[in-house]
């Protein structure tokens, strides 16, 4: 026994020479998740570690209309501003920009793919995810096949990837690290007008800290929508100071 | 004038494709109509036999010469690859056929310079099997004749060239016979006695030659070497024995040759302008090819393989694989920085910029887009923002 645990550490030691420390840990001695704060302070609890993942794959899950989309897009208007780089990938959804305006995105610092297809998204997400864009979300497909090699770029460069996903889907659960499923409780009205919707938000899954936990959040339409040509799910400044409305955390 | 330069000597290249004969008397030389010797051993020489003679006369000369045939194609190979072997000593060096090298030394601190040398001596001798006479002098041309006048294996350093050259023979200009009498006739018989003369009388009397010979003959060294320089096409192949089907056994493949290029990129400081893969294919003869030009030079491996690895992932053979070669035929400087010595966001912005031309080169320009505001208060979606190629 002891003998090989002396040639596994001659092995190990080997490594460390050959390729540096970093290239083989300990499990106790990997380096914890880095947390990217979303500046949503309750999306921020449900994930257990104060924030995002970053150098992982999160997925905001569920039907349509549950705002979702409306979730990915306001981390997306604020990774603009504080990340060098924010990208895209939107195979054959229609990613339309106004829809965060009232977010305040900075434009220079996002990029838009639009793949021909699935290969090429996927093709595409691993590309910069290695290369170190700061946020990445994913709108559309990904081949399954592209999950791993997605995990392991986002792994080294410490890209934050996230992905919205309308139905369950088993692979992209599989390579996520947190998963946030997402349910319309209700619509919001004031004064017999629609004003917004309820949403449900349960953390699903989640490999850096306990999932289970839920919150609910109110996302507001668009101040003077009228001003618009159309109704859009953005979200915008409640009472000019805090962009969500917080009402119960359950969990 | 750069200088010092270092001149190994070996003979003539063609001699180093028999290096059992070493010691022996051999002649290389073709036969046939005009047959005359191309080059001949130490041994055949001193028995009188000289390059340009005819073979006739050659065998004459010395009847126990073994006789061989010149091999070009091998000759030019050995070349290339003494060159390659040399070229880490100096990046300004030049060898030629007849077993001349050069490098210049210049900018070499004192102890890399010996160091230099002692490496060129036994690279050269490791490569073709003759030990080099060695001769360092402040320019090629003084340098050969010093390497002429060392012992085999060893160096002879020259300080001052004017005064090293001054008594030497005028047969060392290497001059047309003819050119070598008029020297005779006017008594110019040291390069001392050349070097006295002006270069423009001595250029009335035997033209452009004469001008270049006082210029030789006083040091001046009128001729840079014609510096080698390392092929611009890399290449990196595999022979595949049995042939293989499985397409993760050529992507593993593939990422090893990559690996390679990239080491040999990284030592030239160059990128791929242009990456080349080739499938031979068991039972046809031509082979299958995907070819790509990039707009930023592709140095790492992981960059490299994200170009070849996309092409084998779709690639469909037609039949199993037996040989996979990786070319960058077209090379040029790395132009851009080691982004991972930067930290902050400006190195992953550019590797991100860079990633989405990549993108653009395979699916082209429409696949990555920047937005800017437009007409935001439009009706049609498609006029509130402008997308513009990345």
């Amino acid at each position: 026994m002891q003998e090989s645990t002396a040639q596994l550490q001659h092995a190990i030691d080997k490594v460390h020479l050959r390729f540096g420390e970093q290239a083989l840990l300990r499990a106790t001695r990997l380096p914890p998740a880095e947390p990217w704060p979303s500046g949503l302070a309750e999306v921020d609890r449900l994930t257990g570690i104060r924030g995002l993942p970053k150098g992982r794959l999160s997925v905001l899950q569920g039907p349509t209309g549950s705002g979702k989309l409306t979730l990915a897009l306001a981390l997306l208007a604020r990774a603009t501003r504080e990340l060098a780089q924010s990208v895209v990938i939107d195979h054959r959804v229609g990613f339309d920009p106004w829809a965060m305006a009232p977010m305040h995105p900075d434009l220079r610092a996002l990029a838009l793919v639009k793949p021909p297809d699935v290969a090429t998204a996927g093709e595409a997400a691993v590309a910069l995810a290695r290369a170190g864009a700061g946020f990445l979300l994913l709108l559309g497909e990904l081949p399954e096949n592209a999950l791993s090699p997605l995990e392991s770029a986002a792994s080294r460069s410490g890209s934050l990837v996230v992905a919205c996903a309308n139905a369950r889907n088993a692979a992209l659960a599989h390579a996520s690290s947190l998963t946030l499923g997402l349910e319309r409780a209700d619509w919001i009205y004031e004064r017999d007008q629609l004003v917004g919707l309820r949403t449900r938000v349960t953390c699903l899954k989640n490999k850096l800290a306990a999932p289970g936990a839920a919150t609910e959040l109110d996302i507001r339409y668009p101040l003077g929508a009228e001003r618009f040509p159309e109704k859009s799910l953005a979200i915008v400044f409640n009472e000019g100071v805090k962009p969500w409305v917080v009402r119960t955390a359950v969990g | 004038m750069g200088g010092p330069y270092c001149c190994g000597l070996i003979p003539n290249l063609e001699l180093a494709h028999h290096p059992q004969l070493i010691g022996q008397p051999l002649v290389v030389g073709y036969w046939g109509q005009g047959a005359h010797v191309l080059a001949c051993s130490e041994e055949a020489a001193e028995a009188g036999v000289r390059p340009g003679i005819t073979m006739r006369n050659a065998e004459h000369l010395c009847p126990a010469a073994f006789v061989a045939e010149p091999r070009p194609g091998a000759t030019l190979r050995l070349r290339e690859r003494l060159s390659a072997a040399l070229y880490d000593l100096a990046p300004e060096l030049e060898v030629r056929y007849d077993g001349t090298c050069w490098i210049g030394l210049e900018g070499l601190p004192a102890q890399h310079k010996s160091l230099a040398v002692r490496e060129l001596r036994r690279r050269l001798h490791q490569a073709t099997g003759f030990d080099p006479r060695l001769g360092v002098a402040p320019g090629p041309f003084s340098a050969r004749l010093a390497a002429r006048r060392a012992q085999p294996g060893r160096v002879l350093r020259v300080e001052d060239a004017t005064r090293f050259l001054a008594p030497l023979p005028t047969a060392e200009l290497d001059l047309d016979p003819e050119l070598m009498d008029r020297l005779e006739l006017l008594g110019l018989r040291t390069l001392g006695a050349v070097a006295a003369i002006g270069p423009r009388r001595l250029e009335s009397q035997l033209g452009p030659p004469g001008r270049h010979a006082v210029l030789l003959a006083r040091g001046e060294e009128p001729d840079p070497l014609a510096a080698w320089q390392p092929p611009r096409c890399l290449s990196a192949e595999r022979q595949l024995e049995p042939p293989v089907e499985d397409r993760e056994a050529l992507l593993f493949i593939a990422r090893a040759l990559c690996g390679d290029l990239a080491a040999e990129l990284g030592l030239r400081g160059a990128g791929a302008k242009q990456v080349r893969m080739l499938l031979a294919v068991e039972g046809v003869a031509v082979p299958e090819e995907r070819a790509s030009l990039v707009r930023h030079p592709l140095s790492s491996q992981a960059e490299l393989f994200g170009l070849a690895g996309g092409w084998l992932r779709e690639w469909r053979p037609a039949g199993p694989v037996c040989g996979l070669v990786i070319e960058v035929p077209e090379l040029e400087a790395a132009g851009r920085r080691q982004l991972r010595l930067w930290v902050g966001g400006d190195a992953a912005a550019e590797e991100v910029q860079a990633a989405l031309e990549r993108l653009q080169e395979r699916h082209g320009e429409q696949v990555a887009l920047r937005l800017a505001p437009g007409l935001t208060a439009s009706g049609v979606p498609a006029q509130r923002y402008v997308a513009e190629p990345a």
